[in-house]
């Protein structure tokens, strides 16, 4: 009975230490995964071509946590864009987290 | 029907004349802008991880946001009570004051 014990209490922690951390974003890891994002988000003044025009959001210095929760809202559709919609298909948690961490690596704004 | 190169010039000029979003009043938006201070901060800035930057973001792009939250086409508990009460001018002169603010950037 002890013995139960002791092995579901180990398998419980096993369990939730393998649930926990997403490992934190990476800025180097997602520099070398933006290829799909710069070709949007890296370009001055450039435009979605639809549904509707508009300049493609800036993302530097943007708050990685907010850039995460939009990519995951993308993947889930509670987000929609047709084209974010295509890349996030592919991407991993640990990749939202690597770009996410890349691009808020680059606030120029004043300091809090 | 001939396609020529008349109506192509005319569909051309159609199309650049679609009428590009009037500008907002950067001022008026200052003036309107205390609620968004709140998560966004005064300028834009944020200082809460989970709200996102404003300042130096695109203004047509901010507009575009507020207008989707508007409609409902973009869904967010906090941010379809805020614009609620905001009318096409509101949402753009909010847009070109929080463009105008420094803090995001373009970054490749």
């Amino acid at each position: 009975m002890k013995a139960t014990h002791f092995t579901a209490v180990a398998a419980a922690l096993a369990c939730a230490a393998s649930l926990s951390v997403q490992a934190a974003g990476d800025p180097v890891a997602g520099r070398n995964k933006n290829s799909m994002c710069a070709g949007c988000h890296g370009i001055p003044g450039w435009k979605t071509a639809y549904p509707a025009t508009y300049k493609v959001p800036k993302l530097g210095g943007q708050h990685a946590e907010y850039l995460v929760a939009a990519l995951k809202q993308y993947k889930t559709g509670e987000r929609n864009h047709p084209s974010m919609k295509g890349i996030v298909a592919s991407l991993s948690d640990q990749d939202m987290e690597d770009l996410a961490a890349y691009y808020a690596s680059s606030y120029s704004g004043p300091s809090k | 029907m001939k396609i020529t190169t008349n109506m192509i010039g005319l569909a051309m000029a159609a199309i650049l004349t679609v009428p590009v979003q009037a500008g907002g009043n950067a001022e008026a938006g200052k003036a309107k802008s205390a609620p968004c201070a709140a998560c966004h901060g005064p300028d834009g800035n944020s200082p809460t991880p989970s709200f996102p930057r404003l300042s130096g973001q695109h203004e047509d792009y901010l507009y575009h946001s507020l207008k989707d939250y508007k409609s409902g086409k973009r869904k967010n508990p906090i941010m379809s009570g805020q614009v609620a009460n905001l009318s096409t001018q509101d949402m753009k002169d909010l847009a070109a004051f929080f463009a105008r603010q420094k803090g995001l950037s373009q970054k490749y």
